[in-house]
């Protein structure tokens, strides 16, 4: 049993171009994976990688929450940057603290005039 | 005759106490039973119970006493398992649910993430469930936030046994005599913990 220290199925979630609008306008970026009858027990999900892509956003930041779409709240992490017009890749483990969400991950962005692209990368655990 | 015994130490899934026509010695409390293996199979790791229901463990609070049904065996069968868990609480075993596991003169000791690493072929967790009398669990959160979930994994193999005494079909009242004499190959299984001075 030596090799199950390290729990979990890295899997990659679906590329979402988040609205810009707050909070309010906030997308689910990841959905724990739940089957009435086929999965045994709760899944949850260790968030690995944050991948972004700034389509002309101007400097802003992006954040993460647990909430529904729509609600994005409670917030997980501290604020992402995202500079205007550029690609950022945030790591667990170097750029922020491994995070296990036992929730769906949503993602939001202040109002701002363009649009920003999210991908999460995250293991899957249960 | 291969060597097959209890709490055997191993890197991957651990060996089976008994194979096909092995006879085993099932204890379960005071009560002991003499049977004969005649089907046997692995049963891969799987989450067996999630002790905080789903909804999570508030900051420094114990679950109450939980059963692990998922462990339990059909008649005529019992389980042999090795187990971990996946959320970082302490667990207290139970087995049945009214007899402490692990159980020391002054502590019962709990099971935590550590045992990867302290235990990593599990060896120290393994236990036998008899029929429907599985074990039983508590999980305690000590953390200053709330676990998300307490989940188990288990793993083992599920025997499926004839019964060597009284005198139904399978039964063999010479060869009972045999093993309790010492004069016929026989592993001991137990299949519950035991009271403190029982």
């Amino acid at each position: 049993m030596l090799l199950a220290n390290k729990e979990g199925i890295i899997v990659t979630g679906p590329l979402i171009a988040l609205v810009p609008g707050g909070v309010g306008t906030s997308l689910i970026v990841f959905t724990i994976p739940v089957l009435a009858g086929q999965l045994i027990g709760l899944k949850s999900a260790k968030i690995r990688k944050v991948m972004l892509h700034n389509n002309g956003a101007g400097n802003t930041t992006v954040l993460l929450g647990n909430g529904v779409a729509g609600v994005g709240v409670p917030q997980i992490l501290p604020a992402f940057d995202s500079m205007n017009n550029l690609t950022a890749s945030y790591y667990a483990d170097a750029d922020f603290p491994e995070f296990e969400s036992f929730a769906n991950i949503a993602a939001w962005t202040p109002a701002v005039a363009g649009t920003i692209s999210i991908r999460l990368e995250v293991a899957v655990i249960g | 005759m291969p060597d097959l015994y209890i709490f055997k130490a191993q890197i991957g899934m651990f060996d089976p106490v008994a194979l096909q026509d092995h006879n085993v010695r099932l204890h379960y409390q005071q009560a002991v039973h003499y049977r004969k293996v005649d089907f046997f199979e692995g049963i891969p790791p799987f989450q067996c119970v999630d002790i905080a229901a789903g909804i999570g463990l508030p900051a420094l609070t114990p679950t109450a006493r939980v059963n692990v049904v998922n462990l339990e065996m059909a008649d005529n069968e019992f389980g042999l398992w090795r187990w971990y868990p996946i959320d970082d609480a302490q667990i207290r075993l139970y087995h049945p649910a009214g007899i402490a596991k692990y159980q020391l003169r002054n502590l019962q000791v709990p099971v935590d993430e550590n045992i990867l690493f302290r235990d990593p072929n599990l060896v120290s967790t393994e236990i036998a469930v008899w029929q429907n009398n599985r074990p039983a669990v508590e999980a305690v959160n000590a953390h200053a936030f709330a676990l998300g979930a307490v989940r188990l994994i288990a793993l083992g193999y599920r025997y499926h046994t004839v019964n060597l005494e009284g005198t139904a079909k399978g039964a063999d009242p010479e060869l009972v005599k045999a093993i309790q004499l010492g004069k016929a190959p026989c592993t001991d299984v137990w299949c519950s913990g035991r009271g403190i001075g029982d």
